[in-house]
């Protein structure tokens, strides 16, 4: 309602071009997956990546056959680049749930748009995410350890561990997300089953859409239901990096133990979750010629919830070293210090440069509009909240108490393997995702045509 | 749009606000009588009392520019019906900068330990820290610098938004929104530091070895939810009169419920993080924070806050029709502002006694200076009229509810 | 149990409001069993078939509520009862450390009940259902809008109930067999 008021008076670009009907809507969005003959770039593009999922494959059946020592981590710093690359992905995937429960709570129909497929994007980066604590662990196979089941070893999970309290909120959120997304699909899953002409299609898409056909009543409870997941999907997502945040915050190694760690991780997670939604809507919506739906206002939107994200972030960084200097503790200045002229120093103030000067662009108005800049920006802050989680673990590792127990820190080229591998099996599940299901929510767009509208 | 304007004087407050800002300012003047009387008799215990009733007041003002610098930001109508409310609200500035002064002249030495000779400190590890500390940052002439600064952008804010709101009361009908965003934006930012560096100044460095990095968004969280509780307040009392019986519609109040909602919420999960990231890191020189504030008596305040700051606002809260009737949602917001006023005590009190005192203090100076407060307020409220009726935006609250 | 040859009388809208406005119609004209579908949420349609009552919110709170106590009541049972362990000085009920995987399982439990619970009070999922046999009625997830009245009705009658819903104008009518 309030948008399409806004729509009429404001100068903003709009939700949606003019000029749709339901029907049109329905048939650009489900002829993309339907009709459109698979592209042959299509198949590249997923082959590469594929190719990419594989060699993620082949390093970690390797670390399976010879355990962890082949990746860089050592004592001191016994979380390289498995916690960084968790922390990140994990971050990564907040975007879609924000986008999906907090946006539609706060009734900014905007987002109708880019919600599935921000929301796929959760599911995949939480996926690439959990993949790290589970071979970190070494033994793998023992990974239902974790769980609090009755075991004949008569030993429980210990409660008062930060590291328990991630296996219930990270699998926990990646299956409230799966919901969400899953209840989101079910009336596209049977516009698709009524339009499909393969048969097999047809079979498949009704099985996944369970009979759905549209009536009152279960819009009614449908709506109820869904605007209840949002509801608990919102305070679900700001734990989730809350509880990660825990895992440094809850110990004492300075760096990590500081009370502004929640909210901090919280706002970067958004940070960067916003970026990874831009960097994949640019090159979709031009390449699937969306552009009257994934609008220059969802772009200018999303830059100006980054800039906010971006800036408490910089607050963080700013009341940390103000504290760390005012506290008079020797560790809090050492660290510090550590960050500022210690040996890597470097990718301190790369951090600094990406995530907080260059963003600082995105104040410019024309700049938030334009695609080949936001992509541009949206990359450095990825690389940016790649280095920040880089920081708090191994400079923080680094150099704690006793100088006896500093140490440097190598990742090998497992290491790398295995994170880029993460990024292939990200966009090949993105590409699989973009070519059988609807990528936008068609029946939640069609609520925003003005013909939706009930007149007396 | 020009079609449902209003004339002016429909807009003005109802004369009811004269009455209660003058009451106010009885009651303020009898109690002040009082609180300076004490103040000769007990120094100390009187700025305790001060500072405490400085920072719930403070609140109220700096979370009523902070939460109409959001709606700059974000528009909508649970904003503009309740944004010369705020803006009253913000200008009483000038007279919190003025309640300051007596701190700086007369208090420092009494609040605070870092402001006392150092060799009166018995305490020889808080005596090392101090030495380091207060040579860089703590001292008298920094602190009185820093908080002329802070008031200085407060004031500086509260002028411009004024300024711009004042000239949308005459034709033509001009948009501002542009303007306004321009110094929201900048403005939340210069908001969040200048309020975190004033909270550790004010309030953190009455214990000086602590620290908590989260402690100024504490503060700020705090602010902005003492702020929409007394628009609430405010707007409750201003509904059974024209021109606020038309304006305020069953969706504005469900927003202001909403926004209380919310920010029940983040105080309390801001107060759990601080809290379990210290309970679990059990350090010294962190816990002892928290062990003074849960021992002796102040342990059951800290128990009644989680359940009627958190809680029970939380579930009552949580209703869709309670959010709705501003009849009932009032005696919420009233509560939580006293929860409000009781956390800051929390705060601040333990500091100078191990065990659970109340002193004169503690009631007499809040409600002088709340009196005082008030009838400034009210008097800002009856000096502009209730909506800029040439803001593009007053149409939408002059339209009728749908419902 | 033998079923009724005839399952309802499907009539087709082609806007929201119309089906909206007939709606209202069919329901004040007294009939009792009807049912509309529409290809997205449409804005009073449950009100206007006269469908007011909605238990999602109770099953949610239900869940949350199991979700919760069971959460708390597993983490103080395995820490200072089954296996009480010292860890750090910490108390064995450390309820800080609590409150966490509390959080986390009452929301997990709760959003369980809001999908499942929307499902099974919706009766979903259901593979056949008479109404898909109506030819026309693959458009109701497109940009089509249709009024059903069950055969079930009291005040059903082919000839009747037809006349009244051509008065409501529809695009089409159709009679769906069960």
């Amino acid at each position: 309602m309030d948008e399409r008021s806004e729509q009429a008076g404001g100068k903003q670009a709009p939700v949606i071009e003019p000029g749709y009907t339901f029907g049109s809507v329905t048939d650009k969005i489900s002829a993309i997956v339907l009709t459109r003959p698979t592209s042959t770039s299509w198949f590249i593009g997923f082959g590469a990546f594929f190719l990419v999922t594989m060699m993620l494959l082949y390093a970690i059946g390797y670390l399976l056959v010879r355990g962890t020592g082949i990746w860089g981590i050592n004592i001191p710093i016994g979380w390289g680049f498995a916690i960084v690359n968790f922390v990140w992905w994990i971050g990564i995937g907040h975007a879609g749930t924000l986008i999906s429960a907090i946006l539609l709570l706060l009734r900014q129909s905007w987002r109708n748009s880019i919600n599935r497929f921000a929301e796929a994007m959760t599911l995949f980066a939480v996926a690439s995410a959990g993949i790290f604590p589970l071979i970190h662990m070494g033994r793998p196979w023992l990974a239902y350890w974790m769980f609090p089941y009755p075991s004949t070893m008569g030993i429980w999970p210990q409660f008062r561990s930060p590291l328990v309290w991630d296996v219930f909120a990270v699998s926990t959120y990646f299956t409230v997300s799966l919901l969400f997304w899953f209840i989101g699909l079910i009336p596209d899953l049977a516009t698709l089953r009524d339009r499909s002409e393969n048969r097999w299609a047809r079979i498949i898409y009704g099985i996944l859409a369970m009979g759905w056909r549209g009536s009152a009543r279960h819009w009614f409870r449908y709506e109820t239901a869904y605007l209840l997941l949002a509801g608990l999907a919102t305070p679900l997502v700001l734990s989730v990096h809350t509880v990660v945040s825990f895992d440094f915050a809850v110990g004492i190694v300075p760096g990590w133990h500081t009370t502004i760690f929640p909210p901090y991780f919280v706002a970067g997670a958004i940070y960067s979750g916003f970026a990874m939604v831009l960097m994949l809507a640019i090159p979709i919506r031009k390449i699937y010629a969306l552009e009257d739906f994934i609008t220059e206002r969802h772009l200018e939107n999303s830059a100006k919830v980054m800039l906010a994200t971006g800036l408490i972030v910089a607050y963080g960084y700013i009341i940390e070293g103000f504290m760390g200097w005012y506290s008079g503790n020797r560790y809090d200045a050492f660290t510090l210090w550590n960050r500022l002229h210690g040996p890597y120093a470097f990718f301190y103030y790369m951090l600094i440069a990406c995530n907080i000067v260059i963003p600082q662009v995105l104040w410019i108005r024309k700049l938030r509009t334009k695609p080949v800049a936001l992509f541009a920006v949206s990359g450095v802050i990825l690389v940016g909240m790649w280095l920040e989680r880089f920081i708090i673990v191994v400079v923080s590792l680094q150099r704690d108490f006793l100088n006896s127990s500093w140490g440097m820190y190598y990742p090998t080229r497992w290491d790398w393997m295995t994170y880029v591998g993460t990024i292939g099996m990200f966009l090949a599940a993105m590409f699989l995702f973009v070519r059988i299901l609807p990528m936008i929510s068609i029946f939640e767009m069609r609520t925003l045509l003005p013909e939706a509208e009930v007149k007396e | 749009m020009s079609t449902a304007h209003m004339r002016n004087p429909d807009l003005m407050a109802p004369l009811v606000v004269k009455t209660i800002g003058q009451r106010s300012l009885v009651v303020g003047v009898i109690f002040s009588v009082i609180a300076v009387a004490g103040a000769f008799a007990q120094p100390a215990v009187f700025f305790r009392g001060y500072l405490l009733s400085f920072m719930a007041w403070l609140g109220v003002a700096l979370g009523s520019m902070a939460v109409l610098m959001l709606r700059h930001m974000t528009g909508g109508g649970w904003g503009m019906v309740i944004r010369r409310i705020m803006g009253a609200a913000m200008r009483t500035l000038p007279f919190m900068a003025l309640l300051f002064v007596p701190i700086c002249l007369f208090g420092l030495p009494k609040l605070y330990v870092w402001a006392r000779p150092l060799e009166s400190i018995t305490d020889k590890h808080l005596r090392e820290h101090l030495q380091e500390i207060t040579r860089s940052y703590l001292s008298v002439n920094g602190f009185i610098l820093r908080a002329v600064i802070y008031f200085a952008i407060w004031n500086a804010l509260s002028f411009f938004l004024t300024k711009w709101s004042r000239e949308q009361d005459q034709p033509p009908a001009r948009d501002h929104s542009a303007r306004f965003r321009a110094l929201a934006g900048p403005g939340l930012i210069l908001y969040g530091f200048t309020i975190s560096f004033a909270a550790i100044d004010w309030v953190m460095s009455l214990d000086p070895s602590w620290i908590s990095t989260i402690y100024g968004l504490l503060v700020l969280a705090g602010q902005v939810l003492s702020a929409i509780c007394f628009a609430v307040v405010v707007e409750r009392i201003l509904v059974r009169y024209k021109p606020m019986s038309e304006m305020l519609k069953p969706d504005y109040v469900h927003d202001h419920g909403k926004l209380m909602l919310t920010f029940v919420m983040v105080w309390a999960y801001f107060e759990f993080s601080q809290w379990l990231i210290i309970w679990a890191g059990n350090l010294p020189e962190e816990i002892t924070w928290y062990m003074r504030r849960l021992n002796g008596g102040w342990g059951y305040i800290g128990l009644f806050l989680v359940v009627f700051h958190f809680a029970v606002p939380f579930v009552m809260l949580l209703s869709r029709p309670f959010k709705r009737d501003v009849t009932r949602l009032v005696w919420l917001a009233i509560w939580l502002m006293v929860m409000r006023y009781l956390d800051i005590f929390w705060n601040i009190e333990p500091n100078f006694s191990n065990t659970l005192t109340v002193t004169w203090a503690d009631v007499v100076v809040p409600v002088a200076m709340g009196g005082l407060w008030l009838a400034y307020f009210f008097r800002n409220l009856g000096s502009m009229p209730l909506l800029p009726a040439y803001d593009l935006d007053a149409k939408e609250v002059l339209e009728p509810a749908h419902e | 149990m033998k079923r009724p040859p005839i399952y309802g009388m499907l009539a087709e809208f082609d806007s929201a409001s119309v089906l909206v406005a007939a709606a209202h119609h069919t329901h004040e004209a007294g009939y009792q069993k009807i049912d509309a579908f529409s290809p997205f949420s449409v804005e009073g349609l449950a009100e206007a078939i006269g469908f007011h009552k909605n238990n999602v919110p109770l099953v949610v709170l239900i869940g949350g509520l199991i979700g919760g106590l069971s959460g708390y009541l597993m983490q103080y049972w395995i820490s200072a009862v089954s296996y009480p362990l010292n860890v750090g000085g910490k108390p064995y009920h450390s309820w800080p450390a609590f409150i966490v995987v509390t959080f986390e399982m009452t929301i997990l439990f709760a959003a369980l009940a809001a999908v499942f619970g929307m499902l099974a009070l919706n009766g979903l999922p259901m593979p056949y259902h008479p109404v898909f046999n109506a030819p026309r009625f693959a458009f109701a997830t497109k940009d089509r809008f249709f009024l059903i009245v069950f055969s079930s009705d009291p005040k059903y009658d082919s000839v009747q109930t037809r006349r009244f819903l051509e008065s409501l104008t529809p695009k089409s009518i159709s009679e769906v067999p069960s």
